[in-house]
């Protein structure tokens, strides 16, 4: 059972990073990227190409980070256009559909280029025993690089003009602009955070279990329900989210099996909306 | 300062401002008084660029800043205190007076003459903005404005939805802020309030400029007596 849960803070925390993105991007633009899964996908295959052409892995990974970021801000610069001119429902409609198309593209390019990438990123060394359970080093590392993000998200927001900037968006975006804070580029700066911490989620899950091609629908699939539960444009609603979710996971997914847990993450999702529609630490308006 | 001239704005093709014209000097402080519905937000909601205006011109500081969107023209020194304030609710007292002065860095001489002005909002400085009553919603939004340095601030309906001491407390204020220099452009229905602070004013009445001139030269006039001053 201790197992279960440390497996499952470790897969919960991954869960929150993904989360952020998704959520950030919704609270700021009114944009629901369905493609967020791809994206953490082709800069894992990224770091996968870089590391086989002979390069270091930090290299290969600063560059799937890159590749994260430079995929947010085509999005911005490209298919997003229309959807900008948008407003309300339209807006998150349009934005469903056309990153959904994205989402069939790369997939479809990926699969069609390299159907049997993956990436792995192996730790060597033992195990490390903690409260009793061996853990492997790469769900540490990957563990110990999430937390670290997440710890300079909350800094970043909290402390710097920018931060403070994007947030005010969030609140309001009226009051934002007679401040002087140009929403859309708050927009285009999260739109390149989500793609980074799309692709550094899949570099730290790539430390705990291999990501292939195919990966990309279940990271957005998770990402959308962590992002539901908790709530839209909320950082730590997103970490304790993703924690939570993580863990019933892993738990539901030993117990029962991987296919039901999943459908009760689905269900703990429908139930927060039902029972606390802005999420779990969510103000309602 | 600020020239108005031919000014036309409206929702969805109907116009609710018809060739609006006034101007502000360096200096002053004006009044655009008239009933609700006279067209006073509309007027600085498309002044301000929260709003495309159908028709006119509008210069600030010798340029044209016509259909600028909002926070262009914020940089440029125009602040625009809303009557729904568009405060950053779950953003501390602290955090929304910092990002007043956003792009850039907080001028720690400005946040202390604002606390100065307004105590309250140095009493609370870690409390949530949205957990705040209206009067000291109202303050926080112009000591939000004021850590901008503005060259010019405009305020819509200060008074709106405050007791009527809150009120006079935020025209105090703002008496503080006129002898410190700062140029203020006020549209109020609480016309008493009004003329007791400003220099000149217009009347705006279903979207027309009727009337302009000095407080005292309005304060005469028999119709602003008898419909807004509630003398006959």
């Amino acid at each position: 059972m201790i197992a279960n849960i440390l497996d499952g803070i470790v897969l919960g925390l991954q869960f929150g990073l993904l989360a952020v993105g998704l959520t950030l991007v919704y609270g700021l633009g009114g944009v629901l990227n369905l493609a967020h899964g791809q994206m953490a996908v082709a800069a894992a295959m990224v770091v996968a190409l870089a590391q086989a052409a002979g390069l270091p892995i930090w290299l290969a990974a600063g560059l799937g980070l890159l590749a994260g970021g430079l995929m947010g801000l085509i999005l911005d610069l490209t298919i997003l256009r229309p959807v900008y001119r948008l407003r309300g429902e339209a807006r998150v409609l349009l934005s469903l559909l056309l990153t959904l198309g994205v989402s069939f593209t790369v997939e479809g390019f990926l699969n069609w280029r390299y159907a049997l990438g993956a990436l792995s990123l192996r730790i060597g060394g033992g195990a490390v025993e903690i409260l009793g359970v061996p853990m492997r080093r790469g769900s540490l590392a990957a563990s110990a690089i999430t937390l670290a993000t997440f710890a300079a998200l909350f800094l970043f927001f909290r402390y710097t003009s920018l931060g403070r900037a994007v947030r005010s968006v969030i609140e309001d975006q009226e009051g934002a602009r007679l401040v002087g804070i140009y929403p859309h580029r708050m927009l285009r700066l999260i739109l390149v955070l989500s793609g980074v911490l799309a692709a550094l989620v899949a570099i730290t899950r790539a430390m705990v279990t291999p990501i292939d091609v195919h990966s990309g629908l279940s990271i957005t699939t998770f990402a959308l329900i962590v992002t539901v539960v908790g709530g839209l444009g909320n950082v730590a609603g997103a970490l304790l989210a993703g924690l939570i979710l993580g863990i019933v996971n892993a738990v539901a997914a030993d117990l029962i099996g991987t296919y039901i847990s999943l459908i009760i993450l689905l269900g703990a999702a429908a139930l927060t909306i039902l029972t606390r529609p802005a999420g779990l630490l969510g103000v309602r308006e | 300062m600020l020239e108005v001239a031919g000014f036309s704005a409206g929702y969805q093709g109907n116009d609710v401002l018809h060739a609006v014209a006034f101007r502000v000097d360096a200096g002053e402080a004006v009044m655009i008084i008239g009933s609700n519905g006279a067209g006073k937000t509309t007027l600085f909601r498309a002044m301000c660029g929260l709003l495309s205006p159908s028709a006119g011109q509008v210069r600030f500081e010798g340029n044209d800043i016509t259909r600028l969107p909002a926070e262009r023209i914020a940089r440029l020194g125009l602040r625009f205190v809303s009557a729904e304030r568009h405060l950053f609710p779950r953003m501390t007292v602290q955090e929304n007076l910092l990002l007043g002065a956003y792009p850039h860095r907080p001028d720690p001489q400005t946040l202390s003459t604002v606390l100065e002005l307004f105590p309250r909002l140095a009493e609370r400085r870690r409390q949530h903005a949205g957990t705040m009553s209206g009067g000291e919603q109202q303050m926080l939004a112009v000591g939000r404005a004021l850590m901008s340095k503005p060259r010019l601030l405009v305020l819509d309906e200060p008074s709106t939805g405050l007791a009527p001491l809150l009120a006079q407390a935020t025209y105090k204020a703002l008496r503080v802020l006129r002898k410190q220099g700062l140029t203020v452009l006020v549209a109020e229905q609480q016309v008493p309030l009004a003329m007791a602070f400003s220099d000149r004013g217009y009347v705006l009445e279903n979207g027309f400029i009727r009337l302009q001139g000095t407080t005292a030269e309005l304060a005469a006039h028999p119709g602003i007596r008898s419909a807004y001053l509630g003398v006959t």
